[in-house]
């Protein structure tokens, strides 16, 4: 492979995975505030009623 | 005069009214537009000939900030009382609520953008008096856009906890081509460039941004303001 | 079912982004000008076809929501531009790398950037006020408009870039104008936007999975209220 600009052209590549990647963590993060908050407005609900 | 324009009339006359009486928007607006007009004499030379380059740019930008004043407090200051509930019971089309706010906020806004041009043909030697009636014409349809996305989000936010946050963080993106088309024409017309040519092509896109967003104004109002 | 779904798109993708890498950086010869950094635009012209694409059927559902007033349709938008933000950030941040490379600057402020940019913040926006309104209706409802009006906005950014000189490449797909890529040299473009598009299904799938586990949070919430 021609090595002109080769680290720029893996800055890119690594930007693009690296957006995908924090997208996902946040979805995953949102995900696990959801679920605990589900749990707790469940147990909240079976105490009660 | 049918009903719904004399409805328009009505509300647009009654917002004009309580305005004048506290002059509240006004004041913050023009004040407000002056004291950015003298700001921008430190950030530029006021003497160069880069001034004729960036004229436009500068001017359009003052005019932005003012009318975000005026027209936040739009539909906002109908909370006040439950106004707003009222205003949407009454017996007329929330569309004419709507252009009436739009009109009052225009008149106030032609009213602001006169004065300040008044000061910065004062203050920075520019020369409009050659190309006055385009300029004016680039004034009120630019103004226009501005007044029909303004109103339209001050109503959309209205109940919002973060009202004044989101405000300009929706109108300004929404605003980029009118302000892109606004600020081109009016460095030019400074610069002594007549209307024509490459020219024509911003004022189509200045007069369709209008028409369009007038129009997706007058059936989304009711979606926004009432559900 | 759905997770089984979820599993054949990403077992496809999975498959399908290896094959494309390795045939970009294995097989595909250098362009002569470039050097290596050609190759960014493997990932930045098939992220802004699924963006794109995305912001599109978010416009769809949410005027579906709009007309049908289901909720369905407003999870479906929010989840579909959400994602297409995502997508939208890497265009962004593919083109600044390669334009450091070309053009000597990060930022050359050339029309299909600024475009990309103005879309971008719309969009964001659209996020941004979606988490400032808490009651599902009203932030369907609202969200909705501003979705439509966003995109009409996009639509007139786009035709006025046309207008403005540009600095940006020309398109170079042969969709458009009879191909100016290399033999074999643009079929990955494509390949790796059908990867990226069942990249971005999955995604969206999850996110809607959220948006149903907040909406049954809320119907609990309501539940433990009327006791």
């Amino acid at each position: 492979m021609d090595p002109r600009n080769f680290t720029y052209m893996f800055y890119g590549y690594a930007a693009a995975f690296l957006i995908l990647v924090v997208y996902v963590v946040f979805l995953f993060r949102r995900q696990q505030k959801l679920s605990s908050e589900l749990d707790r407005v469940r147990r909240m609900l079976e105490k009660n009623g | 005069m049918s009903p719904f324009l004399r409805a328009t009339l009505t509300i647009a006359a009654k917002d004009l009214r309580s305005e004048f009486r506290t002059k509240e928007a006004f004041n913050a607006s023009l004040s407000f537009s002056v004291v950015i007009l003298v700001l921008f004499s430190f950030a530029f030379d006021p003497t160069s000939e880069q001034m004729q380059a960036i004229s436009g740019g500068l001017l359009w930008l003052v005019f932005s900030f003012a009318s975000a004043l005026s027209l936040n407090r739009s539909f906002a200051r109908e909370l006040q009382n439950d106004c707003l509930d009222a205003l949407v019971s009454a017996p007329i089309p929330v569309a004419a609520i709507f252009l009436g706010k739009a009109l009052a906020n225009y008149f106030l806004l032609i009213l602001v953008e006169i004065t300040a041009l008044a000061v910065f043909a004062l203050f920075y030697d520019t020369h409009f008096a050659a190309q006055l009636w385009p300029i004016l014409l680039v004034i009120a349809l630019g103004t226009w856009g501005m007044t029909v996305i303004g109103t339209t989000f001050s109503a959309l936010t209205v109940n919002l906890r973060m009202r004044e946050v989101m405000l300009p963080t929706l109108v300004y993106p929404m605003l980029v081509p009118a302000l892109m088309a606004a600020m081109t024409l009016t460095t030019d017309l400074m610069n002594g460039i007549p209307l024509g040519g490459d020219n024509l092509l911003w004022l189509r896109v200045l007069t369709g941004f209008d028409f369009i967003y007038t129009l997706l104004a007058m059936v989304f109002i009711d979606i926004v303001v009432v559900g | 079912m759905r997770d089984r779904i979820m599993y054949v798109l990403a077992t496809l993708s999975a498959a399908l982004l290896t094959w494309n890498l390795y045939k970009i950086f294995m097989i595909l010869p250098d362009e002569k000008n470039q050097g290596a950094i050609y190759r960014i635009v493997y990932m930045h012209v098939p992220s802004i076809f699924t963006g794109f694409t995305g912001f599109f059927v978010a416009l769809a559902a949410s005027a579906l929501y709009l007309i049908t007033k289901d909720l369905k349709y407003d999870a479906f938008a929010a989840a579909v531009t959400e994602v297409s933000l995502a997508f939208a950030s890497i265009v962004l941040a593919t083109g600044m790398i390669w334009g450091r490379i070309i053009w000597g600057i990060w930022w050359a402020w050339d029309a299909r950037l600024t475009t990309m940019l103005v879309c971008w913040l719309i969009y964001f926006g659209y996020v941004m006020l979606r988490r400032a309104i808490d009651e599902p209706t009203q932030r369907a409802r609202l969200s909705a408009v501003v979705s439509v009006f966003g995109c009409v906005d996009i639509m007139i950014v786009y035709k006025s870039i046309e207008w403005w000189r540009t600095q940006h490449p020309a398109p170079v797909l042969s969709v458009r104008d009879g191909g100016g890529m290399g033999p074999g040299m643009e079929s990955p473009i494509y390949w790796n936007w059908l990867a990226f598009m069942c990249l971005a299904s999955i995604l969206v799938m999850v996110r809607m999975r959220q948006e149903s586990i907040s909406r049954e949070i809320d119907s609990l919430r309501r539940m433990a209220h009327a006791y």
